[in-house]
Protein backbone atom coordinates (compact mmCIF):
# COMPACT_ATOMS: atom_id res chain seq x y z
CA UNK A 1 0.00 0.00 0.00
CA UNK A 2 1.54 3.15 -1.19
CA UNK A 3 1.49 6.16 1.04
CA UNK A 4 1.15 9.54 -0.52
CA UNK A 5 4.19 11.51 0.58
CA UNK A 6 3.25 14.95 1.73
CA UNK A 7 6.01 17.46 1.08
CA UNK A 8 7.56 18.47 4.39
CA UNK A 9 7.56 22.22 4.89
CA UNK A 10 11.10 23.50 5.28
CA UNK A 11 11.89 24.47 8.81
CA UNK A 12 13.29 27.91 9.53
CA UNK A 13 16.59 26.35 10.57
CA UNK A 14 16.80 24.23 7.43
CA UNK A 15 16.06 27.24 5.27
CA UNK A 16 18.75 29.33 6.96
CA UNK A 17 21.30 26.52 6.67
CA UNK A 18 20.68 26.24 2.97
CA UNK A 19 20.81 29.99 2.60
CA UNK A 20 24.21 30.13 4.30
CA UNK A 21 25.57 27.30 2.16
CA UNK A 22 24.24 28.96 -0.98
CA UNK A 23 25.77 32.31 -0.06
CA UNK A 24 29.02 30.57 0.79
CA UNK A 25 29.13 28.97 -2.65
CA UNK A 26 28.42 32.33 -4.30
CA UNK A 27 31.16 34.00 -2.25
CA UNK A 28 33.61 31.22 -3.15
CA UNK A 29 32.85 31.54 -6.85
CA UNK A 30 33.26 35.31 -6.67
CA UNK A 31 36.66 35.00 -5.02
CA UNK A 32 37.70 32.33 -7.53
CA UNK A 33 36.58 34.43 -10.50
CA UNK A 34 38.26 37.62 -9.30
CA UNK A 35 41.45 35.69 -8.54
CA UNK A 36 41.58 34.13 -12.00
CA UNK A 37 40.71 37.42 -13.71
CA UNK A 38 43.33 39.40 -11.83
CA UNK A 39 45.93 36.72 -12.55
CA UNK A 40 45.17 36.72 -16.25
CA UNK A 41 44.90 40.49 -16.67
CA UNK A 42 47.88 41.72 -14.73
CA UNK A 43 50.75 39.55 -15.88
CA UNK A 44 53.55 41.18 -17.76
CA UNK A 45 54.01 39.35 -20.99
CA UNK A 46 55.88 39.83 -24.20
CA UNK A 47 53.73 41.20 -26.99
CA UNK A 48 52.45 38.35 -29.07
CA UNK A 49 49.93 38.37 -31.86
CA UNK A 50 50.33 42.12 -32.31
CA UNK A 51 52.37 43.57 -35.13
CA UNK A 52 55.87 44.43 -34.09
CA UNK A 53 57.87 45.58 -37.09
CA UNK A 54 61.64 45.87 -36.93
CA UNK A 55 64.02 47.20 -39.58
CA UNK A 56 66.99 44.94 -39.99
CA UNK A 57 69.07 46.62 -42.72
CA UNK A 58 69.52 47.31 -46.42
CA UNK A 59 68.91 44.64 -49.05
CA UNK A 60 72.57 44.75 -50.06
CA UNK A 61 73.60 43.79 -46.48
CA UNK A 62 72.28 40.29 -47.11
CA UNK A 63 73.94 38.76 -50.21
CA UNK A 64 72.53 35.55 -51.70
CA UNK A 65 73.48 32.47 -49.69
CA UNK A 66 73.88 34.44 -46.46
CA UNK A 67 72.36 33.60 -43.09
CA UNK A 68 72.34 36.56 -40.69
CA UNK A 69 71.37 36.35 -37.02
CA UNK A 70 69.03 39.18 -36.02
CA UNK A 71 69.46 39.41 -32.23
CA UNK A 72 66.50 41.72 -31.64
CA UNK A 73 64.01 39.29 -33.13
CA UNK A 74 65.74 36.06 -32.07
CA UNK A 75 65.68 34.98 -35.71
CA UNK A 76 67.80 34.35 -38.77
CA UNK A 77 67.38 36.22 -42.03
CA UNK A 78 68.23 33.78 -44.81
CA UNK A 79 68.81 34.84 -48.41
CA UNK A 80 68.71 31.72 -50.56
CA UNK A 81 71.11 31.21 -53.48
CA UNK A 82 68.06 30.79 -55.68
CA UNK A 83 66.77 34.19 -54.55
CA UNK A 84 64.07 34.89 -52.03
CA UNK A 85 64.24 35.69 -48.31
CA UNK A 86 63.10 33.79 -45.24
CA UNK A 87 62.99 35.07 -41.65
CA UNK A 88 63.44 31.90 -39.62
CA UNK A 89 62.86 31.59 -35.87
CA UNK A 90 65.81 30.52 -33.77
CA UNK A 91 63.62 28.32 -31.59
CA UNK A 92 63.74 24.57 -32.24
CA UNK A 93 60.26 23.17 -32.85
CA UNK A 94 61.10 20.11 -30.75
CA UNK A 95 61.72 21.47 -27.24
CA UNK A 96 62.50 25.15 -27.72
CA UNK A 97 66.30 25.24 -27.63
CA UNK A 98 68.14 28.02 -29.47
CA UNK A 99 69.57 26.69 -32.73
CA UNK A 100 72.92 27.87 -34.09
CA UNK A 101 73.67 28.06 -37.84
CA UNK A 102 76.67 25.87 -38.62
CA UNK A 103 78.52 27.54 -41.48
CA UNK A 104 80.75 24.57 -42.38
CA UNK A 105 77.85 22.22 -43.03
CA UNK A 106 75.39 24.97 -44.06
CA UNK A 107 72.62 23.81 -41.77
CA UNK A 108 70.92 24.54 -38.43
CA UNK A 109 71.92 22.00 -35.77
CA UNK A 110 70.10 21.84 -32.45
CA UNK A 111 72.45 21.30 -29.49
CA UNK A 112 69.74 19.60 -27.38
CA UNK A 113 68.50 16.62 -29.37
CA UNK A 114 70.48 16.87 -32.59
CA UNK A 115 67.63 17.92 -34.87
CA UNK A 116 68.96 19.30 -38.16
CA UNK A 117 67.31 21.85 -40.47
CA UNK A 118 68.42 23.16 -43.85
CA UNK A 119 68.69 26.83 -44.82
CA UNK A 120 64.94 26.98 -45.48
CA UNK A 121 64.19 25.64 -41.98
CA UNK A 122 63.01 22.28 -43.33
CA UNK A 123 63.64 19.29 -41.04
CA UNK A 124 66.55 17.16 -42.27
CA UNK A 125 66.79 15.05 -39.15
CA UNK A 126 64.16 14.44 -36.44
CA UNK A 127 63.11 14.51 -33.55
CA UNK A 128 61.88 18.00 -34.54
CA UNK A 129 58.27 17.50 -35.66
CA UNK A 130 58.02 20.40 -38.14
CA UNK A 131 59.97 23.11 -39.94
CA UNK A 132 61.20 26.17 -38.02
CA UNK A 133 58.68 29.00 -37.62
CA UNK A 134 58.72 31.95 -39.99
CA UNK A 135 58.14 35.69 -39.61
CA UNK A 136 56.62 37.86 -42.35
CA UNK A 137 59.14 39.95 -44.31
CA UNK A 138 58.44 43.10 -46.25
CA UNK A 139 60.65 45.41 -48.27
CA UNK A 140 60.40 49.18 -48.16
CA UNK A 141 62.74 51.24 -50.36
CA UNK A 142 65.59 48.71 -50.18
CA UNK A 143 65.04 48.28 -46.43
CA UNK A 144 64.23 44.83 -45.10
CA UNK A 145 61.63 44.83 -42.31
CA UNK A 146 60.37 41.86 -40.32
CA UNK A 147 57.21 41.54 -38.26
CA UNK A 148 58.48 39.74 -35.17
CA UNK A 149 55.08 39.88 -33.46
CA UNK A 150 53.60 37.29 -35.76
CA UNK A 151 55.21 33.87 -36.02
CA UNK A 152 53.95 31.55 -38.73
CA UNK A 153 53.85 27.82 -38.01
CA UNK A 154 54.40 25.48 -40.94
CA UNK A 155 54.94 21.78 -41.42
CA UNK A 156 57.59 22.05 -44.12
CA UNK A 157 59.16 24.45 -46.62
CA UNK A 158 57.19 25.53 -49.69
CA UNK A 159 58.42 27.96 -52.34
CA UNK A 160 55.47 30.31 -51.79
CA UNK A 161 56.87 31.05 -48.31
CA UNK A 162 59.78 32.93 -49.89
CA UNK A 163 59.68 36.72 -49.88
CA UNK A 164 60.98 38.40 -53.04
CA UNK A 165 62.01 42.07 -53.08
CA UNK A 166 61.25 42.49 -56.79
CA UNK A 167 57.58 41.67 -56.27
CA UNK A 168 57.05 45.10 -54.81
CA UNK A 169 59.23 47.10 -57.19
CA UNK B 1 51.57 22.33 25.66
CA UNK B 2 54.26 20.32 23.87
CA UNK B 3 52.78 17.09 25.15
CA UNK B 4 49.32 18.08 23.96
CA UNK B 5 50.71 18.81 20.51
CA UNK B 6 52.60 15.52 20.37
CA UNK B 7 49.62 13.51 21.52
CA UNK B 8 47.64 14.75 18.57
CA UNK B 9 50.13 12.98 16.34
CA UNK B 10 50.98 10.06 18.51
CA UNK B 11 49.11 7.95 21.06
CA UNK B 12 50.50 7.68 24.57
CA UNK B 13 51.21 4.02 24.17
CA UNK B 14 52.29 2.30 20.98
CA UNK B 15 52.70 -1.35 19.99
CA UNK B 16 56.22 -2.55 20.63
CA UNK B 17 56.41 -3.86 17.07
CA UNK B 18 56.05 -0.33 15.75
CA UNK B 19 59.54 0.41 17.05
CA UNK B 20 61.10 -1.85 14.45
CA UNK B 21 63.02 0.31 12.02
CA UNK B 22 62.62 -2.06 9.06
CA UNK B 23 58.86 -1.52 9.15
CA UNK B 24 59.08 1.94 7.56
CA UNK B 25 62.81 2.48 7.05
CA UNK B 26 62.00 5.87 8.54
CA UNK B 27 61.22 7.17 5.06
CA UNK B 28 58.03 9.07 5.89
CA UNK B 29 59.63 10.70 8.90
CA UNK B 30 62.71 11.48 6.86
CA UNK B 31 60.60 13.22 4.21
CA UNK B 32 58.78 15.26 6.87
CA UNK B 33 62.06 16.27 8.49
CA UNK B 34 63.50 17.31 5.16
CA UNK B 35 60.45 19.38 4.26
CA UNK B 36 60.66 21.26 7.56
CA UNK B 37 64.38 21.78 6.98
CA UNK B 38 63.64 23.11 3.48
CA UNK B 39 61.18 25.60 4.96
CA UNK B 40 63.85 26.97 7.29
CA UNK B 41 66.70 27.10 4.78
CA UNK B 42 64.31 28.47 2.15
CA UNK B 43 63.20 31.35 4.38
CA UNK B 44 66.85 32.21 5.07
CA UNK B 45 67.69 32.19 1.36
CA UNK B 46 64.58 34.28 0.71
CA UNK B 47 66.08 37.16 2.70
CA UNK B 48 68.78 37.57 0.04
CA UNK B 49 67.22 36.32 -3.19
CA UNK B 50 65.80 38.76 -5.78
CA UNK B 51 63.30 37.29 -8.24
CA UNK B 52 64.25 39.25 -11.36
CA UNK B 53 66.25 37.83 -14.31
CA UNK B 54 69.58 39.56 -13.90
CA UNK B 55 69.45 40.30 -10.17
CA UNK B 56 68.44 36.70 -9.47
CA UNK B 57 71.76 35.35 -10.69
CA UNK B 58 73.72 38.11 -8.97
CA UNK B 59 71.87 37.59 -5.69
CA UNK B 60 72.68 33.87 -5.78
CA UNK B 61 76.34 34.79 -6.32
CA UNK B 62 76.02 37.24 -3.43
CA UNK B 63 74.59 34.49 -1.20
CA UNK B 64 77.47 32.20 -2.09
CA UNK B 65 80.28 34.68 -1.67
CA UNK B 66 79.19 37.37 0.81
CA UNK B 67 76.57 35.87 3.12
CA UNK B 68 77.96 34.10 6.18
CA UNK B 69 77.68 30.34 5.49
CA UNK B 70 75.62 31.28 2.44
CA UNK B 71 77.21 28.70 0.18
CA UNK B 72 76.49 25.98 2.72
CA UNK B 73 72.93 27.20 3.11
CA UNK B 74 72.32 27.08 -0.63
CA UNK B 75 74.00 23.67 -0.91
CA UNK B 76 71.82 22.32 1.85
CA UNK B 77 68.63 23.64 0.25
CA UNK B 78 69.69 22.38 -3.18
CA UNK B 79 70.75 18.86 -2.21
CA UNK B 80 67.94 18.33 0.28
CA UNK B 81 65.49 19.29 -2.46
CA UNK B 82 66.85 16.63 -4.78
CA UNK B 83 67.16 14.05 -2.02
CA UNK B 84 63.56 14.75 -1.05
CA UNK B 85 62.32 13.63 -4.46
CA UNK B 86 64.15 10.32 -4.02
CA UNK B 87 63.01 9.83 -0.41
CA UNK B 88 59.37 10.52 -1.30
CA UNK B 89 59.63 8.06 -4.19
CA UNK B 90 61.09 5.36 -1.91
CA UNK B 91 58.47 6.12 0.75
CA UNK B 92 55.74 5.51 -1.80
CA UNK B 93 57.42 2.34 -2.97
CA UNK B 94 57.63 1.06 0.61
CA UNK B 95 53.93 1.75 1.16
CA UNK B 96 53.09 -0.16 -2.01
CA UNK B 97 55.28 -3.13 -1.12
CA UNK B 98 53.70 -3.48 2.31
CA UNK B 99 50.22 -2.98 0.73
CA UNK B 100 49.53 -0.22 3.24
CA UNK B 101 47.34 1.74 0.82
CA UNK B 102 44.19 -0.34 1.27
CA UNK B 103 41.30 0.83 3.47
CA UNK B 104 41.34 2.33 6.02
CA UNK B 105 44.45 4.04 4.58
CA UNK B 106 43.16 4.55 1.03
CA UNK B 107 42.45 8.28 1.41
CA UNK B 108 45.86 8.79 2.92
CA UNK B 109 47.43 7.15 -0.13
CA UNK B 110 45.71 9.82 -2.24
CA UNK B 111 46.89 12.60 0.09
CA UNK B 112 50.37 11.10 -0.22
CA UNK B 113 50.17 11.16 -4.02
CA UNK B 114 49.22 14.85 -3.78
CA UNK B 115 52.19 15.48 -1.50
CA UNK B 116 54.45 13.65 -3.92
CA UNK B 117 53.29 15.84 -6.81
CA UNK B 118 53.77 18.94 -4.67
CA UNK B 119 57.36 17.92 -3.90
CA UNK B 120 57.99 17.52 -7.63
CA UNK B 121 56.49 20.94 -8.40
CA UNK B 122 58.46 22.45 -5.53
CA UNK B 123 61.69 21.10 -6.94
CA UNK B 124 60.86 22.08 -10.51
CA UNK B 125 59.81 25.63 -9.59
CA UNK B 126 62.97 26.04 -7.53
CA UNK B 127 65.07 24.81 -10.43
CA UNK B 128 64.63 28.04 -12.37
CA UNK B 129 65.44 30.46 -9.56
CA UNK B 130 69.27 30.62 -9.84
CA UNK B 131 68.77 31.85 -13.44
CA UNK B 132 71.93 30.28 -14.79
CA UNK B 133 72.32 28.53 -18.14
CA UNK B 134 71.53 25.12 -16.66
CA UNK B 135 68.30 26.20 -14.99
CA UNK B 136 67.16 28.39 -17.87
CA UNK B 137 67.49 25.73 -20.55
CA UNK B 138 66.41 22.78 -18.41
CA UNK B 139 63.18 24.63 -17.62
CA UNK B 140 62.81 25.73 -21.27
CA UNK B 141 62.90 22.08 -22.34
CA UNK B 142 60.54 20.93 -19.59
CA UNK B 143 57.98 23.65 -20.42
CA UNK B 144 58.32 22.93 -24.15
CA UNK B 145 57.33 19.33 -23.41
CA UNK B 146 53.95 20.67 -22.24
CA UNK B 147 53.39 22.00 -25.76
CA UNK B 148 52.73 18.44 -26.93
CA UNK B 149 49.61 18.10 -24.76
CA UNK B 150 46.67 18.15 -27.19
CA UNK B 151 44.38 21.23 -27.24
CA UNK B 152 45.50 22.74 -23.92
CA UNK B 153 49.26 22.42 -24.35
CA UNK B 154 50.09 25.63 -26.18
CA UNK B 155 47.86 27.77 -23.98
CA UNK B 156 49.25 26.20 -20.82
CA UNK B 157 52.77 26.79 -22.05
CA UNK B 158 52.09 30.47 -22.69
CA UNK B 159 50.43 30.94 -19.29
CA UNK B 160 53.39 29.36 -17.50
CA UNK B 161 55.99 31.24 -19.53
CA UNK B 162 54.01 34.47 -19.71
CA UNK B 163 55.03 34.88 -23.34
CA UNK B 164 56.96 33.20 -26.11
CA UNK B 165 60.12 32.73 -24.13
CA UNK B 166 61.22 32.38 -20.54
CA UNK B 167 61.58 35.80 -18.92
CA UNK B 168 60.75 37.99 -15.97
CA UNK B 169 57.12 36.82 -15.94
CA UNK B 170 58.17 33.17 -15.76
CA UNK B 171 60.60 33.79 -12.95
CA UNK B 172 58.04 35.75 -10.95
CA UNK B 173 55.47 32.98 -11.34
CA UNK B 174 57.92 30.25 -10.36
CA UNK B 175 59.13 32.28 -7.40
CA UNK B 176 55.63 32.83 -6.04
CA UNK B 177 54.67 29.19 -6.53
CA UNK B 178 57.91 28.01 -4.97
CA UNK B 179 57.89 30.28 -1.94
CA UNK B 180 54.20 30.71 -1.15
CA UNK B 181 51.81 28.30 -2.76
CA UNK B 182 53.80 25.09 -2.41
CA UNK B 183 54.90 25.53 1.25
CA UNK B 184 51.33 26.41 2.23
CA UNK B 185 49.84 23.43 0.39
CA UNK B 186 52.55 21.11 1.72
CA UNK B 187 51.94 22.20 5.31
CA UNK B 188 48.17 21.70 5.04
CA UNK B 189 48.39 18.32 3.34
CA UNK B 190 51.09 17.10 5.74
CA UNK B 191 48.80 17.77 8.68
CA UNK B 192 46.15 15.61 7.00
CA UNK B 193 48.72 12.97 6.13
CA UNK B 194 49.85 12.63 9.76
CA UNK B 195 46.35 12.77 11.11
CA UNK B 196 45.23 9.96 8.79
CA UNK B 197 48.13 7.80 9.94
CA UNK B 198 47.18 8.44 13.56
CA UNK B 199 43.50 7.65 12.88
CA UNK B 200 44.39 4.38 11.16
CA UNK B 201 46.23 3.37 14.35
CA UNK B 202 49.81 4.30 13.55
CA UNK B 203 52.11 2.61 11.08
CA UNK B 204 50.89 -0.62 9.50
CA UNK B 205 52.19 -3.59 11.45
CA UNK B 206 52.80 -6.82 9.61
CA UNK B 207 49.86 -9.19 10.15
CA UNK B 208 50.21 -11.95 12.74
CA UNK B 209 52.13 -14.88 11.36
CA UNK B 210 50.06 -18.00 10.82
CA UNK B 211 52.19 -20.48 12.75
CA UNK B 212 51.99 -18.63 16.05
CA UNK B 213 48.64 -16.90 15.93
CA UNK B 214 47.95 -17.52 19.59
CA UNK B 215 51.00 -15.64 20.77
CA UNK B 216 50.72 -12.63 18.51
CA UNK B 217 47.05 -11.89 18.99
CA UNK B 218 48.03 -9.92 22.04
CA UNK B 219 50.46 -7.16 21.18
CA UNK B 220 52.91 -5.78 23.66
CA UNK B 221 52.63 -2.04 24.24
CA UNK B 222 55.28 0.48 25.30
CA UNK B 223 55.17 4.23 25.99
CA UNK B 224 55.57 6.57 23.08
CA UNK B 225 57.89 8.73 25.15
CA UNK B 226 60.67 7.89 25.52
CA UNK B 227 60.75 4.60 23.57
CA UNK B 228 59.77 5.85 20.10
CA UNK B 229 60.56 9.54 20.64
CA UNK B 230 64.21 8.92 21.45
CA UNK B 231 64.65 6.67 18.43
CA UNK B 232 63.06 9.26 16.18
CA UNK B 233 65.21 12.08 17.48
CA UNK B 234 68.33 9.98 17.00
CA UNK B 235 67.30 9.09 13.46
CA UNK B 236 66.47 12.73 12.63
CA UNK B 237 69.90 13.77 13.92
CA UNK B 238 71.59 11.19 11.69
CA UNK B 239 69.68 12.29 8.60
CA UNK B 240 70.45 15.96 9.28
CA UNK B 241 74.12 15.14 9.77
CA UNK B 242 74.28 13.21 6.50
CA UNK B 243 72.66 16.06 4.55
CA UNK B 244 74.88 18.65 6.19
CA UNK B 245 78.02 16.62 5.53
CA UNK B 246 77.14 16.15 1.88
CA UNK B 247 76.42 19.89 1.55
CA UNK B 248 79.79 20.71 3.10
CA UNK B 249 81.59 18.54 0.57
CA UNK B 250 79.69 19.18 -2.67
CA UNK B 251 78.72 22.62 -3.94
CA UNK B 252 75.39 23.19 -5.66
CA UNK B 253 76.06 23.89 -9.34
CA UNK B 254 75.92 27.46 -10.64
CA UNK B 255 76.82 27.93 -14.29
CA UNK B 256 77.06 31.10 -16.34
CA UNK B 257 74.20 33.58 -16.25
CA UNK B 258 71.23 32.57 -18.39
CA UNK B 259 71.66 33.52 -22.05
CA UNK B 260 68.50 33.13 -24.15
CA UNK B 261 70.59 33.28 -27.33
CA UNK B 262 72.87 30.37 -26.55
CA UNK B 263 71.81 26.85 -25.70
CA UNK B 264 74.71 24.99 -24.08
CA UNK B 265 75.57 21.58 -25.52
CA UNK B 266 73.99 18.54 -23.88
CA UNK B 267 71.36 20.42 -21.95
CA UNK B 268 68.70 18.27 -20.34
CA UNK B 269 65.45 18.64 -18.43
CA UNK B 270 65.63 18.22 -14.63
CA UNK B 271 66.64 14.62 -13.90
CA UNK B 272 63.23 13.50 -12.62
CA UNK B 273 61.72 14.45 -15.99
CA UNK B 274 64.42 12.68 -17.98
CA UNK B 275 62.30 9.51 -18.09
CA UNK B 276 59.66 11.48 -20.00
CA UNK B 277 62.31 13.16 -22.15
CA UNK B 278 63.84 9.78 -22.96
CA UNK B 279 60.41 8.37 -23.78
CA UNK B 280 59.90 11.34 -26.10
CA UNK B 281 62.69 9.98 -28.30
CA UNK B 282 61.00 6.60 -28.74
CA UNK B 283 57.23 7.14 -28.89
CA UNK B 284 54.94 9.83 -30.34
CA UNK B 285 55.19 13.00 -28.27
CA UNK B 286 51.58 13.01 -27.10
CA UNK B 287 52.17 9.64 -25.38
CA UNK B 288 55.39 10.63 -23.69
CA UNK B 289 54.24 13.91 -22.15
CA UNK B 290 50.49 13.39 -21.79
CA UNK B 291 49.05 9.89 -22.06
CA UNK B 292 51.72 8.05 -20.08
CA UNK B 293 51.94 10.52 -17.12
CA UNK B 294 48.13 10.77 -16.99
CA UNK B 295 47.63 6.99 -17.02
CA UNK B 296 50.37 6.65 -14.41
CA UNK B 297 48.72 9.11 -12.01
CA UNK B 298 45.27 7.58 -12.61
CA UNK B 299 46.66 4.09 -12.03
CA UNK B 300 48.32 5.12 -8.77
CA UNK B 301 45.15 6.92 -7.69
CA UNK B 302 42.97 3.90 -8.41
CA UNK B 303 44.99 1.03 -6.95
CA UNK B 304 43.52 1.31 -3.44
CA UNK B 305 40.08 0.70 -4.92
CA UNK B 306 40.56 -2.06 -7.48
CA UNK B 307 42.37 -5.35 -7.92
CA UNK B 308 42.65 -6.36 -4.27
CA UNK B 309 43.13 -10.02 -3.34
CA UNK B 310 43.18 -10.91 0.38
CA UNK B 311 44.64 -7.57 1.35
CA UNK B 312 47.34 -7.88 -1.31
CA UNK B 313 47.44 -6.33 -4.79
CA UNK B 314 46.39 -8.85 -7.45
CA UNK B 315 49.17 -10.29 -9.63
CA UNK B 316 48.06 -8.06 -12.50
CA UNK B 317 48.30 -4.87 -10.41
CA UNK B 318 51.69 -5.99 -9.08
CA UNK B 319 52.91 -6.78 -12.58
CA UNK B 320 51.77 -3.39 -13.91
CA UNK B 321 53.26 -1.52 -10.96
CA UNK B 322 56.65 -3.19 -11.00
CA UNK B 323 56.75 -3.23 -14.81
CA UNK B 324 56.10 0.51 -15.01
CA UNK B 325 58.55 1.11 -12.19
CA UNK B 326 61.32 -0.80 -13.96
CA UNK B 327 60.59 1.06 -17.20
CA UNK B 328 60.55 4.46 -15.50
CA UNK B 329 63.77 3.84 -13.58
CA UNK B 330 65.42 2.40 -16.70
CA UNK B 331 64.43 5.36 -18.86
CA UNK B 332 65.46 7.88 -16.21
CA UNK B 333 68.87 6.25 -15.73
CA UNK B 334 69.39 6.14 -19.50
CA UNK B 335 68.42 9.81 -19.72
CA UNK B 336 70.71 10.88 -16.89
CA UNK B 337 73.87 8.95 -17.60
CA UNK B 338 73.73 7.48 -21.09
CA UNK B 339 72.87 10.54 -23.15
CA UNK B 340 75.65 12.85 -24.22
CA UNK B 341 75.71 15.96 -26.43
CA UNK B 342 72.96 15.94 -29.03
CA UNK B 343 71.23 13.11 -27.13
CA UNK B 344 73.65 10.56 -28.59
CA UNK B 345 73.95 7.36 -26.61
CA UNK B 346 77.22 7.44 -24.72
CA UNK B 347 78.90 5.52 -21.92
CA UNK B 348 78.94 7.47 -18.66
CA UNK B 349 82.65 6.79 -18.13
Amino acid sequence: MAMVKTPQPTSRRGFLTRLWIGLGVVAFLQILATTVLSLLSGRKRSQTGQDQIIEVGKLSDFPPGSVTFIALGHLYLCHLDTGGFLAISRKCTHLGCAIPWVTERKQFECPCHASVFDITGKVLKSPAPRALDLYPISFKRNQVTINIGKSIKRSTFKTEQLAHPQELS
Amino acid sequence: MTSHFLLHFRPKRIPKDALRFTLTWGLGGMAALMIVQQLFSGVLLGFFYEPHPVQAYESVQHIQSKVFLGQLLRNLHHWTGHALVIVVFLHMLRVFVSAAFYPPRHWNWLVGLGLGLLVLIANFSGYLLPWDQLSYWAVTIAISMLGYIPVLGMGLQNIIRGGEELGAATLQLFYTIHTTLIPLALALLMVYHFWFVRRAGGVLLSPAKKENTVETTKREYVSFAPELLVREIAFAAMVSCALLLFSMLVNAPLGNIANPALTPAAVKAPWYFLGAQELLLHVPAVFAVFVVPLVLVLFLGLIPFVGQKNGEPSPLVKFLFYGTLALLVGLTITGIWFRGPGMQLVWPW
